[in-house]
């Protein structure tokens, strides 16, 4: 007799078939026999595990070892190291993204440790193709019950008390609708199973119907006997043909046992099934096309009432019930409906199946409590978005329901909730949408489907989808108006409410709700002509420039390093941010987020290349865009970080007398005080500074406006406007004990004073506050200043930490170390040195923006000496004064000045204000491109003339063409030439510029995405 | 093309043959209609079957033709012996079905509603396959192929263009 002592089962569900799952199975098969283990290890093919991102999947029982991604070549290693050995394969083990964690059982994976499996119970566990495997199951168990020791009215009761409501998306109450069909007097009945999922992204009802078919059968069989039918039809889409195989074979199998047939169990009770197959309609999802379509006729819907109850397939009474539905009958015959009733919300009982797909880690099935949290599903069963991405919306039920933003993630998901944001439950599709999707752009694309299946039948649905697309469609184009979004707007709710069906009457789901939460985008798209998001070809002069803050023409000095003509670059690069060394040291680089190579080898280096380009030329007097004549009109600058002084650049080129005030003694603000010399050298900022001087900019140092002069006494001395740009460079300091004891630094003012050169005697041991650049950069600073362990503290987790991961890993890698989760509750003196209390933290709730709010675990006091602390945890600005001596300004209360990010106005005509200042604490490029804003802001004020282009918004091809036919080479990415520890010792930067034959190869991988043919 | 079968006689006994197997009912179009069109080299719907359907059903021509245009998986023109469906659902596109589409294109010539030259492929855009977890993804006849890459989805065409070659040789 053969003793089974391991079982292998194989996910054999559609995606892992398509991964490979069959030739997995055919080598364990070889590799069994060839080792003499056939009859001691059985391989069971199941249904869909959940997760299948990482298919083809097995697990190896009893002991419940997960391996993900197997291929067909690794069997012989996990046969002989495994089953033989006892030795597990630790390379196929699943790794937890965040910690890198190696987790040996599926019960210790987040993502299935979460889930709370009823109607995907079996899937995954046993083998559909065998009814034996379900029966051992406790499979057709409640159907024995209901026919032996219950009464229809008794089952309909039970169905009533679980709270089941209808899975495949309007969440009618299953009871209700089985009573209603019951209490029906007719000659014959039926019962439908809707597995016509149609909606993009689900594939729940597909993994059941392929996965656990014999749970519908006998489902079905019990509505049969609670409603008096003795015929049911199994609805499946044409598109899912092996459900089609599988649910074929088990009725034949239920047929054979008797559980299926005449005198089921030996009672009077008959009942038998028949598929039918839909043939591309989606439509036929909606319950009076289905059942139009199984009568053999044309998929349109007709007007309810009258409802199936009454008049259902074949005009006799009918329950049609969705697979998901059907699936959690059994369960709840056998364990009771008080026990499904204790899951989920009030008015939301028990579990729902979610698909999730699109840019989130884990794609694939889950089932989990209703009232659980969006936020939950996304980022602790889900994993959060993919390379690191910022989240930014879920699409929930399908092209009929709703996108939900951010600030909802905190949402219980229930069918009472999820309406009041504009979404629906549906059919439990997820679609999860990260900063790259254009919202317009997403409701174009659903709009599209919708149009495309809308069956015909009804005028509101047939024309009103069409014009919705159209307007929509012209948005995306460019050629949007504000009449068109009004049109819309009026349109969405009277299709809503006048079309005949659930398909036409949730068409303007799409548009309702992106215009709910995502209504700038329209408007940016309508009168900026602009697509954040950088999909809207239309919009956009190519994905890197359209990223850009301040617009550079990226393509076209890509392509002319490319060909060596440096000189040519940098004239483009100078038309839209006149500092190309510094931002070519210092840029986060929006560009290469979107930049298309990414599909290929990866993105272009583009900060690598522009530093390159930059250091060609120690002088760019003749490369800048040509100066207008003098026009007699003088203007002030206040501050003279990169915001200031690029107001002052533009200004000086239209024709302006410009003079740029600087409190400090020497001028560029962040660049020269807070930005350490590691990573931008002063040389460098001198350099490109001193070509503006050249240019005609005039730089007053040791001047602070509101103290020494106000703007009203500058407005007596001819200035006639002003750009504020006095940045943010005070710290904030949180309101803890000891922060002002000796010792302990605020994170900006240790940078400026560093930068000015001040000694600042650092102890051994070092703890820096804070998870920003200055926070960073301080840590390094410290270690230079002679500090030997320096821990950077930050209260939440490395995903969540604001500033760029190559300064992280830098730190690291110089020997910092940095404690997620900690913060710090308080200092004092103790032995000469300083003793802080630290507090644990733990992520909770999701704020406006996202992310999780830190909370504080109460637990022991926890305590630590060390000799110096550094606080780095934001910034303010200290423009009060300006404030207080200028009539009609105002102060904003933090410290900053009113005024309107996009225009740069303020509340004083000719007082206009930008960067820091205005939107706090951000990067040099941003800063840029507040002194485009606040430029041609003045330049209208004082010479207004709509018309007039700036030299950032002159977009033009270069003169070079690209060679159309050539063949994408596939070539590797350019790496930061970064020195190593010890080299850094000696050397002051960090890293080092690229070589022209390394620059010119890294800039042809450019596709030129600014050619349109 | 010349759509007139030499021996009309087996065509109308194929149809007979189907009707039979399923009923006459009129509930029993579709998985007709679907046979029928298996039953075809070109994977499409011919009008001399469709009128045979006719005469033996009793369900008017109009009726059968406005039923079999309603549904996108019915063809009345003729097609590849192989239909390739391409996902363009949200998460296949996210996932870069415009890149297989291409892809394919480049290999085959063909794009959304044509066949190649030798008959062997008709393109066809399809709504989800349901199986978003491995998008992009293919259906060619009834095989799914997922985790498409402009390789993956060339080498899975040109292998059925093999094997069918292969069968026709060993056969021959």
């Amino acid at each position: 007799m053969k003793t089974i002592r391991t079982q292998i089962l194989l996910c054999a569900g559609g995606s892992c078939i398509s991964s490979g799952t069959d030739s997995v199975r055919s080598a364990f098969e070889r590799e069994l026999t060839s080792h003499g283990l056939a009859d001691e290890v059985e391989v069971v093919s199941t249904g869909c595990m959940g997760m299948c991102e990482i298919g083809p999947i097995a697990i190896v029982y009893p002991e419940g070892i997960f391996y993900q991604k197997v291929k067909a070549d690794d069997v012989a290693e996990l046969v002989e190291e495994h089953l033989l050995k006892g030795r597990i394969v630790e390379r196929l083990l699943y790794k937890r993204a965040t910690t890198g964690e190696l987790l040996e059982t599926i019960n210790s994976i987040d993502f299935f440790k979460l889930q709370k499996k009823i109607a995907l119970r079996n899937c995954g566990n046993i083998d559909p193709e065998d009814v034996r495997e379900y029966i051992a199951a406790d499979g057709y168990e409640a159907l024995g019950r209901v026919l032996t020791a219950m009464t229809p009215a008794q089952v309909v009761e039970e169905i009533k008390a679980s709270g089941l409501r209808g899975r495949g998306g309007a969440g009618f109450p299953t009871g209700m609708k089985w009573q209603f069909t019951a209490a029906e007097k007719a000659d014959c009945k039926y019962v439908v199973c809707n597995g016509d999922e149609g909606d993009p992204g689900a594939f729940m009802d597909r993994s059941i119907l392929e996965g656990d078919p014999h749970s519908v059968i006998e489902a079905m069989a019990i509505c049969g006997f609670a409603i008096g039918a003795s015929q049911g039809y199994l609805y499946v889409r044409a598109e899912y043909p092996l459900a089609i195989k599988r649910l074929d074979h088990a009725i034949h199998q239920a047929r054979d046992l008797g559980v299926l047939g005449k005198g089921i169990f030996g009672t009077g009770f008959d009942f038998d099934l028949e598929i039918r197959m839909g043939a591309g309609a989606f439509v036929c999802g909606e319950e009076t096309a289905l059942m139009a379509s199984i009568e053999g006729r044309r998929g349109e819907p007709r007007p309810k009432p009258p409802f199936p109850a009454q008049k259902g397939l074949f005009g006799k009474p009918t329950v049609l019930n969705n697979v998901e539905t059907f699936a959690c009958i059994p369960y709840i015959i056998l364990n009771g409906a008080v026990e499904f009733a204790k899951i989920g919300s009030e008015k939301s009982k028990g579990t729902k199946v979610f698909a999730l797909a699109g840019d989130v880690v884990n794609c694939g099935l889950v089932e989990v409590p209703m009232g659980i949290t969006l936020g939950s599903v996304v980022f602790d069963i889900g994993g959060g978005i993919r390379n690191n991405k910022r989240f930014k919306a879920v699409q929930i039920g399908g092209p009929s329901g709703g996108c939900i933003p951010a600030e909802h993630l905190n949402t219980p998901i229930t069918y009472e909730s999820l309406p009041e944001l504009g979404a629906i439950m549906g059919s439990g599709g997820l679609i999860v949408m990260n900063e790259d999707t254009c919202m317009v752009d997403l409701a174009r694309y659903f709009l599209d489907f919708i149009q495309e299946e809308s069956c015909g039948k009804c005028t509101p649905c047939r024309v009103g989808t069409r014009i919705m697309l159209h307007l929509v469609t012209k948005i995306c184009n460019g050629q949007g108006t504000m009449a068109d979004l009004a049109k819309l707007e009026e349109l969405a709710p009277q299709i809503a409410k006048t079309s005949l069906c659930g398909l036409g009457q949730t068409a303007p789901n799409p548009v309702l709700s992106t215009l709910r939460y995502f209504r700038e985008e329209y408007l940016e798209h309508i009168q900026e002509r602009r697509c954040r998001a950088g999909v809207c070809s239309a919009l956009m002069w190519a994905p890197c420039t359209n990223a850009c803050p301040a617009s550079v023409n990226v393509p076209a000095y890509m392509t002319y390093v490319a060909k060596g003509r440096f000189e040519d670059a940098l004239r483009i690069h100078l038309m839209a941010n006149p500092f190309p060394s510094v931002c070519g040291r210092v840029c986060p680089q929006w560009c290469t987020k979107k930049c298309r190579r990414a599909d290929l080898e990866g993105p272009l280096a583009v900060r690598l290349v522009k530093r390159f380009m930059a250091e060609q030329r120690q002088d760019y007097l003749d490369l800048y865009p040509a100066k207008d004549p003098a026009n007699g009109h003088k203007v002030a600058v206040i501050g003279s970080g990169p915001a200031g002084l690029t107001a002052a650049y533009y200004l000086v080129l239209r024709g302006y007398e410009v003079t740029v005030f600087e409190r400090q003694p020497e001028v560029g603000g962040m660049l020269r005080y807070a930005i350490p010399d590691y990573r931008l050298p002063r040389a460098y900022v001198d350099k490109e500074i001193d070509g503006l001087r050249q240019l005609g900019v005039a730089m007053r140092t040791g001047v602070e406006i509101g103290k020494d002069v106000t703007i009203p006494q500058l407005e007596t001395q001819g200035f006639e406007a002003f750009f504020i740009a006095s940045g943010c460079g005070k710290e904030t300091k949180p309101k803890i004990e000891g922060i002002d004891l000796p010792g302990v630094y605020a994170g900006i003012d240790f940078l400026e004073r560093a930068a000015k050169g001040e000694n600042i005697p650092m102890g051994p041991d070092v703890l820096v506050i804070g998870g920003g650049d200055s926070a960073i950069d301080a840590s390094r600073i410290a270690r230079r200043c002679g500090a030997r362990n320096v821990t950077i503290m930050y209260r939440r987790t490395r995903s969540e930490m604001p500033t760029n991961p190559i300064e992280i890993r830098e730190a690291e890698i110089e020997g910092n170390k940095v404690e997620f989760l900690a913060n710090i509750s308080g200092i004092r003196s103790r032995d000469g040195r300083l003793e802080v209390s630290i507090l644990r933290m733990r992520l909770g709730a999701f704020d406006k923006s996202g992310r999780r709010r830190p909370e504080v675990i109460r637990g022991p006091e926890e305590t630590r000496l060390v000799d110096n602390v550094i606080v780095a945890i934001g910034q303010q600005s200290d423009a009060d004064p300006i404030a207080q001596t200028t009539e009609g300004l105002v102060a904003n209360g933090y410290g900053g000045i009113k005024a309107d990010a996009k225009t740069g106005a303020t509340d004083r005509p000719n007082v206009f204000a930008g960067g820091d200042l205005v939107i706090g604490a951000a990067t040099v490029v941003e800063a840029i491109q507040a002194g485009q804003v606040g430029a041609r802001a003045i330049d209208q004020f004082l010479c207004p003339n709509p018309a007039r282009k700036y030299p950032w918004e002159t977009l033009a091809l270069p003169d070079i063409d690209p060679d159309l036919d050539a063949e994408v080479q596939e070539m590797e990415p350019l790496h930061e030439p970064l020195l190593n520890p010890a080299e850094r010792l000696i050397s002051v930067e960090v890293e080092r510029t690229v070589s022209p034959a390394e620059a010119m190869r890294e800039a042809c991988r450019c596709l030129r995405c600014d050619y349109k043919e | 093309m010349n759509r007139t079968h030499p021996k009309a006689g087996a065509a109308a006994l194929a149809v007979r043959r189907i009707v039979s197997k399923h009923g006459k009912a009129r509930k029993n179009l579709l998985v007709i209609l679907h046979d029928l069109q298996r039953n075809r080299e070109d994977n499409s719907l011919w009008r001399e079957d469709l009128e045979e359907l006719a005469r033996i059903t009793g369900i008017s021509i109009s009726s059968i033709v406005g039923t079999a245009t309603f549904y996108s998986m019915f063809s009345l023109k003729p097609r590849g012996r192989h239909i390739i469906r391409l996902c363009e659902s949200p998460p296949c596109y996210i996932m870069g079905e415009e890149n297989i589409r291409e892809a394919i294109h480049d290999a085959l010539g063909i794009d959304f509603g044509e066949t190649t030259r030798d008959g062997a492929f008709t393109l066809e855009p399809t709504s989800c396959l349901g199986s978003c977890g491995v998008a992009p993804v293919m259906m060619v006849d009834d095989e799914i192929y997922g985790n498409l890459t402009r390789e993956k989805a060339v080498r899975v065409l040109e292998g059925i263009r093999a094997a069918e070659s292969r069968n026709a040789a060993a056969g021959a």
